[in-house]
């Protein structure tokens, strides 16, 4: 029969392809992206934001960057609530990745202010010193092409405006960069939703220590703090910190939640014990010797 | 016996730019690697990481696979059919076709003409390019088959046919886009779908470009290398239509845990782990055939790379369907545990057949002994010490960065902020690259053996020397 | 059980007598010489 026939064997090939293809890939259709998994608050991307997405597909930051929260424990205390099927309606293609040379992405939306992205992606390594994250300033360079980015918005039916194509022209890559890491995973109200409620009473367990036990936990602040408060506490993307003036139950709060409307991330995922420790160090480092 | 006219001098093409997209290949892939430990090896805007990567994927894929591919499915498809290929001018057409699209892809990913999805990143054109391509040897293969002068199809054959309508199939649907313009389209699946697409495509390239054709060779050249037949031929078959049923639904285990409908991930699992019985189909048809063979494995090179080759195949068959668990896979997936499983499959099981397939060829096709069996030894052991430290550096890697990424304090929070777990892996790649370098070393070795066999080697037998001049 | 499920069973049973079938087939006694001979006619070929 078939081992004599070659065509008949490449039409029993071809059927034994398409029974695990139609029911795995054609009769999801049927399930997905319909009325079932729409989210009301997610919306297209406007035309500054398709723009930056597309500049992400061109520099391959899917390459080491993923777009999906698993509903795992660690993986939602670390990154936020995990992805939902309508959040990504409008995404074509899908980026969400399948390696983690940098965090994923997801929920970035917000995390950090827009002044961080800059100075981010000009230089990584001046905020992150042992990333390996190459550097994008160059970006910066590049106006947008507004008839270009019209033809993209007709494309894909997502609504825009002239005011809004018109205001591109004197905008470059980096913003439209920028803007679109904003909108990422924000669609949804999940920021103010994950702020944990800190309850019992809160009591500082590292208050009486000493300047040296205090220099232990300098690295912490370094890694997570001074690229937005500046070595001396002097402030930059952040305000100035004045630790002495603030109480140590007030200082927990703000860094262990943040402040997400305003640009200061949340803290929660280093743990209430290291959280302590920073507050201790804001608190007391600039207060002498003498402590 | 008077031998057909076989057609040799288009293998004889194929091989020698495949080869050359093999070391590219290579090439940029210790580029990226050292990329990765070092960013100041970034040259924006071309040479970034982000933009290389796909080159090294793609030119390790579609440059140096299926070159090795259409070299050796035009050879082997004239020997087991006992006839001339069907149209020698198509095939040298499709020659230069390839090396135009190969080319093409190179410098419009450079340019960062990219499409994101992986292995499917070249745009719409040479989307294109690439129908045309595959459309041409298709049609020159079966033709050759269907006018064949041996009547028994022989395993070779059905996995070369069913890897053409596979690749055909998988390439098309995935394919489909919208263009905006000359270097920009967006795909025509949307979020969700447009993953689930994705990844059906994605493993399945495995199955039909890194796992159906190096059978097709393994069943084809440890026979011919060793003399003896293959031990089972109706094991093969049963062997081949469950492993042709069975790939298609496990697209899915590169999804798990994402919003892709739970149904279809498990689906994906159940059938990821029944694939271990088919590809082992293979793996022990391949041992068997060693019966009372096994000297051969120490007198015969050849064996040694068709022999290690099928055991890492059988080791990634065995791997696959681990990570394809949804445990398994919430642990390692995302991590550098990944590469490393398929660097033992591009690197030890496909990159191992492809030298092994080339080494038997080429003295073959140009009518000369092997310039150094000592060579070709010494290279065998350069590409097995550094696929095995590229490897074994990163599954250490993974695990450590997966158990990182989820140690939790008493109190419920995360122990490792992400920088403190990046930069763990920072040794680990190191050791990587130098494996990587190892194995380079090993391709120049090769590529020396061969370009002084075709300069200098002894004109072997008159028989094998009459063929390879035909 | 709903309908579903007598669908599902009986795609998944079928399935299985296809594979049955094929490997009767395939190892019968009839065909043991046939289902060899390509084997050993591949290596004759030089
Ligand atoms: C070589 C891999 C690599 C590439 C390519 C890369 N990144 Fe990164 N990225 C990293 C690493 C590692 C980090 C973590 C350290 C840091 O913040 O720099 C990171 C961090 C980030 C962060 C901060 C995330 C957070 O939650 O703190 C953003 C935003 C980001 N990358 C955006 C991008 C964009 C946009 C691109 C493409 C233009 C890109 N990255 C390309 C490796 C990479
Ligand atoms: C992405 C930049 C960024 C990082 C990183 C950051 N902060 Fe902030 N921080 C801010 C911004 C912006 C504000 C102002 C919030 C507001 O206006 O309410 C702020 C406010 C604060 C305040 C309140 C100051 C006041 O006077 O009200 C404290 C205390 C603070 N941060 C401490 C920290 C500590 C400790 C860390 C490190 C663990 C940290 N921040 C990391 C941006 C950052
Ligand atoms: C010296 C040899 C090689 C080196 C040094 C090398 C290096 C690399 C590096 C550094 C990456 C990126 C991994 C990451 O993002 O973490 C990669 C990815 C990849 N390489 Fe190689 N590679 C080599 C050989 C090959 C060969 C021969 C092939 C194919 C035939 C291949 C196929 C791939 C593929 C498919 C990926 C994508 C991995 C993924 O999606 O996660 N590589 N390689
Ligand atoms: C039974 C066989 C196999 C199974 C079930 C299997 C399973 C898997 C799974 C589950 C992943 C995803 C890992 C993750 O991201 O968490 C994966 C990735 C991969 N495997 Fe395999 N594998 C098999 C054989 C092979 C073979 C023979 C190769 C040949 C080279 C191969 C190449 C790859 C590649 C290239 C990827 C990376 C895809 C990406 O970019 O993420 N696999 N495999």
């Amino acid at each position: 029969m078939w081992e004599k026939k070659p065509i008949l064997l490449l039409l029993l090939a071809t059927a034994a392809i398409l029974v695990g293809t139609i029911i795995t890939v054609v009769l999801p259709f049927a399930w997905v992206n319909t009325e079932a998994d729409r989210i009301e608050t997610v919306t297209p991307y406007t035309a500054l934001q398709q723009e930056g997405r597309d500049i992400y597909i061109r520099e391959g930051c899917n390459n080491c960057h993923t777009q999906t929260v698993r509903p795992l424990v660690a993986e939602v205390l670390r990154y936020g609530d995990y992805s939902k099927s309508g959040e990504f309606v409008y995404d074509r293609p899908f980026l969400w990745g399948s390696k983690r040379t940098g965090p994923d992405l997801a929920r970035l939306g917000g995390k950090y202010p827009d002044a961080w992205h800059y100075k981010h992606m000009a230089s990584p390594r001046a905020m992150v010193p042992k990333t390996n994250m190459p550097d994008y300033g160059w970006l910066s360079a590049n106006q947008l092409d507004p008839t270009m980015i019209k033809r993209k918005m007709d494309v894909l039916g997502f609504p825009y405006t002239s005011d809004e194509l018109y205001s591109l022209a004197d905008k470059n890559e980096m913003d439209a960069l920028v803007a679109y890491m904003q909108k990422l995973g924000s669609d949804i109200p999940w920021r103010n939703a994950a702020a944990t409620t800190i309850v019992g009473n809160l009591k500082n367990p590292y208050a009486d220590s000493d300047h040296s036990t205090l220099e232990e936990w300098e690295p912490l602040y370094e890694e997570n703090c001074e690229a937005c408060h500046g070595e001396h506490f002097e402030g930059d993307i952040g305000p100035e910190l004045d630790g002495a003036s603030m109480e140590d139950t007030e200082l927990f709060e703000i860094i262990y939640n943040g402040v997400p409307d305003n640009g200061m991330p949340p803290f929660a995922g280093l743990g209430a014990d290291k959280v302590w420790q920073v507050v201790t160090f804001v608190k007391y480092y600039n207060q002498g010797e003498d402590h | 016996m008077k031998s057909t006219e076989y057609n040799y001098d288009i293998v004889r093409s194929f091989v020698n730019w495949s080869v050359l997209w093999g070391l590219v290949a290579v090439l940029v892939g210790v580029i990226v690697s050292f990329q990765m430990v070092d960013p100041r090896l970034n040259f924006p805007p071309y040479l970034t990481f982000g933009r290389l990567r796909p080159i090294h994927t793609n030119a390790g894929i579609y440059g140096w696979g299926v070159g090795v591919i259409f070299a050796t499915f035009i050879y082997m498809v004239q020997r087991l059919c006992r006839t001339p290929l069907w149209s020698p001018k198509l095939a040298r057409f499709q020659l230069w076709f390839f090396n135009a699209t190969i080319i093409a892809s190179a410098v419009t990913l450079l340019m960062g003409y990219t499409t994101s999805k992986e292995y499917h990143e070249m745009e719409w054109p040479i989307d294109v390019m690439v129908v045309i391509l595959w459309v041409v040897f298709a049609l020159n293969i079966i033709m050759t088959i269907i006018k064949r002068r041996e009547e028994h199809m022989y395993i070779s054959l059905w996995y070369m046919m069913a890897s053409l309508v596979g690749v055909a199939i998988l390439y098309l649907v995935n394919a489909a886009a919208v263009p905006v313009s000359l270097f920009k389209s967006y795909s025509a699946f949307a979020g969700t779908n447009d993953a689930n697409v994705h990844w059906w495509f994605g493993h399945n390239a495995v199955a039909m470009a890194l796992t159906a054709p190096p059978l097709a060779m393994f069943y084809y050249f440890l026979p011919k290398s060793t003399g003896v037949p293959i031990y089972s031929h109706r094991l093969s078959i049963i062997a081949f239509w469950s492993l042709l049923f069975m790939y298609l639904w496990t697209g899915a285990h590169h999804l798990l845990w994402t919003p892709v409908p739970d149904w279809i991930q498990t689906l994906a699992m159940g059938f990821s782990v029944m694939l271990i019985a088919p590809s082992w189909g293979s793996v022990i048809n391949g041992y068997l055939s060693m019966n009372g063979q096994w000297h051969q494995m120490r007198e015969n090179y050849l064996v040694k790379y068709l022999i290690l080759g099928i055991t890492f195949y059988g080791l990634q068959t065995i791997q696959g369907p681990m990570q394809a668990i949804r445990t398994f896979s919430a642990f390692i997936h995302y991590t550098d545990w990944v590469p490393a499983h398929i660097h033992m499959g591009t690197m030890g099981w496909v990159s191992m057949i492809c030298f092994a397939s080339i080494y038997y060829l080429v003295p073959r096709i140009y009518g000369k002994k092997l310039f150094s069996i000592p060579l070709a030894n010494l290279q065998f052991w350069l590409i097995l010490v550094g696929q095995l430290t590229w490897s074994f550096s990163l599954w250490i890697a993974g695990v450590l960065q997966a158990g990182m990424w989820t140690a939790m304090n008493p109190d419920g929070s995360l122990t490792y902020t992400f920088m403190e777990t990046m930069v763990e892996m920072y040794p680990y790649w190191w050791i990587r690259s130098i494996g990587g370098l190892i194995y380079f070393v090993g391709v120049v070795v090769f590529i020396y053996n061969l370009v002084m066999t075709v300069r200098h080697g002894e004109i072997a037998s008159t028989e094998a020397a009459a063929e390879g001049r035909a | 059980m709903d309908l579903a499920s007598i669908l599902y069973l009986g795609v998944t049973f079928g399935l299985f007598v296809i594979f049955v079938l094929i490997v009767l087939r395939t190892y019968s006694k009839k065909r043991k010489d046939e289902g060899e001979i390509a084997k050993y006619r591949m290596l004759d070929d030089e």
